[in-house]
């Protein structure tokens, strides 16, 4: 059963052709990681696959639903959650402020205008299992600029599961984090339930490596390897790309 | 939560108790800081929560105070439970319209666009003669007629009874707003627009909605005020009311509730004194006051208040933060 499939999805931005014609599927449950030299258009394949960015071709299905033209908010609603590069939290609200914003998203209760945010019990029971879940119970009541980079990258991640994702973009989860936060992480990505597809933008090897089912080598917004991580690690043309040496006409 | 109700109790019981045994000058000053108060707080639904810098929110001051007077003078409708749905309607309307343009853009632009529109309705007041009676303003606004015998609302102290009830019922519906989920949807919106709408918010609508909310309460304020000044001029819609409302914002606080009800009596009062003192300098003293609290006070006056006071009463270094 799939959960997200792409159809030549193409993005230029001036000259430049950011993503160029990529194709590729998720199902249910699958661990999709995109890996790629810096600038091979792995956030802008992102910005496309949550709508951030209008597409200039192809398509885009959600659990075989049509949503190429449904705005980021929709998307939202239709199960998939992100997590940016860089972190992109509310700094002058607290931690939990934040992960209340995160529980109400796709509540009906966002509307309200009467009743305070906190009176919500159930959604605030849920706020103290997804923060104690990530250590970050204690800095309930500290405003975001006042925590550290490590734990903001976790709020982000946490943020991302509070809408109970079926689908949940990744985008480079462990960057900036010491070697114990990304074991850490890395442990969370695993624990995660079974039936979430995840797709994961990062540079750390052992995460990827680690986590994968399925690898996608982007270079110069295009795929040029697809496959298991042992395709992918004995893959010509990916050795060519990670060692530097090709002829850097954007057509290796 | 004892301790939170405590400011409140207080400044309502000095509202409540002191102001009849006033002169009716002061008296008047009370009741124009409560009008401009709430001017101010709405004005701060969108300025200081959504990050909406608008400088044209007169327009929905004035034209709720222009909609209620011409529906009681001109159509002869009495009962201020008609009238003055009448002016929220009004204001609420042309709101509805204005957020369709100006939200297309943001930053600087919308602040131009409101800006625009609310110069624009300026003129139709000003030109539309039959209907507004042009520069000099929509006059004979008699006193609110709530149906209610045992005070009267034609004494300036009844007014102000008046006001303070309304201004009171109004400052509990936008602190309940604020700490709503909706409030704080228009916070997250403020600081990472992006994230709100991965997080599933239709941003645009909450823009859209806190603005037509904003349009309203301004325009209980100008509903109150054409009462309360028999009159309502173009200059109530136009620019120089909208810069004060901001400046009442700025210089008060954006950051609590109250602060642009602080920034708002700080204005009038200067501006009472000024106008005893030295009446032509008025301009003058509001650009100096302005730079100083702009400079000196970074957040507004109000934050550096709490401080002072916390200083003073506190006896732990218990720093409460809001929990929720």
């Amino acid at each position: 059963m799939e959960a997200i499939r792409v159809e030549g999805l193409c993005k230029r931005f001036g000259g430049v052709v950011a993503t160029n014609n990529v194709s590729f599927r998720v199902d249910r449950g699958g661990r999709l990681v995109i890996i790629g030299p810096n600038g091979a258009g792995k956030s802008t394949l992102f910005n496309l696959l949550n709508g951030q960015l209008p597409l200039d071709g192809g398509k885009v299905f959600l659990f075989g639903e049509d949503v190429t033209h449904l705005p980021l908010h929709k998307r939202a609603h239709k199960g998939m959650a992100r997590s940016f590069q860089l972190t992109s939290l509310f700094p002058d609200l607290t931690v939990m402020d934040n992960m209340m914003l995160a529980l109400h998203g796709l509540r009906p209760s966002r509307f309200n205008p009467f009743r305070s945010t906190g009176s919500y019990s159930v959604l605030r029971d849920k706020g103290k299992e997804l923060l104690s879940l990530f250590d970050l119970w204690s800095k309930r009541d500290e405003q975001i600029k006042m925590i550290s980079y490590g734990e903001q990258r976790k709020l982000e991640i946490a943020l991302c599961l509070a809408a109970d994702p079926r689908l949940l973009l990744l985008d480079e989860p462990s960057a900036g984090l010491t070697a114990s936060e990304r074991q850490a992480v890395m442990e969370m990505i695993r624990n995660l339930p079974p039936d979430i597809a995840v797709i994961i933008v990062d540079h750390d090897m052992d995460l990827v490596f680690g986590l994968a089912n399925r690898i996608i080598v982007l270079h110069f917004g295009q795929i040029i390897a697809e496959g298991t991580p042992e395709e992918i690690q004995a893959h010509p043309k990916v050795k060519e790309v990670y060692m530097g040496i090709e002829e850097g006409n954007g057509n290796a | 939560m004892s301790k939170k109700l405590a400011p409140y109790l207080i400044a309502a019981v000095i509202l409540v108790a002191f102001p009849p045994l006033l002169q009716s000058y002061y008296l008047s000053v009370v009741t124009m800081i409560l009008i401009f108060g709430l001017f101010a707080m709405s004005l701060n639904i969108i300025f200081g929560h959504t990050g909406l810098n608008s400088l044209g929110h007169a327009a929905f001051f004035g034209t709720a105070g222009y909609v209620t007077g011409i529906a009681i003078v001109t159509y002869g409708i009495k009962s201020f439970w008609t009238s003055a749905p009448l002016g929220i309607l009004g204001a609420a309307v042309i709101a509805a319209i204005f957020g369709i343009i100006a939200l297309r853009v943001s930053g600087v632009y919308f602040l131009l666009i409101t800006f625009a529109l609310g110069q624009l309705l300026w003129t139709v007041a000003e030109k539309w003669y039959s209907v507004t009676m042009g520069r000099s303003g929509f006059v004979g606004i008699p006193a609110p007629d709530p149906g209610l015998s045992f005070l009267d609302f034609g004494s300036p102290v009844g007014f102000y009874y008046f006001v303070f009830v309304v201004f009171g019922v109004c400052y509990y519906l936008m602190a309940c707003l604020h700490r709503s989920p909706f409030g704080y949807a228009l916070q997250g919106i403020r600081e990472r627009e992006s994230r709100m709408s991965a997080l599933g918010y239709n941003v645009w609508l909450y823009k859209y909605i806190a603005y037509i909310t904003a349009a309203i309460f301004a325009g209980v304020g100008g509903i109150l005020y054409a009462h309360f000044n028999g009159s309502i001029a173009p200059s109530h819609i136009g620019f120089s009311t909208s810069a004060l409302g901001m400046l009442m914002v700025i210089l008060g606080g954006a950051g609590a509730l109250w602060g642009p009800v602080l920034g708002a009596a700080l204005i009038i009062l200067l501006q009472g004194f000024a106008s005893l003192l030295v009446p032509a300098r008025w301009p003058l003293i509001l650009g100096v006051l302005f730079v100083i609290g702009v400079m000196g006070f970074k957040g507004g006056i109000g934050p550096h208040l709490v401080r002072i006071v916390v200083r003073a009463f506190s006896h732990g270094s218990n720093q409460g933060r809001r929990t929720v």
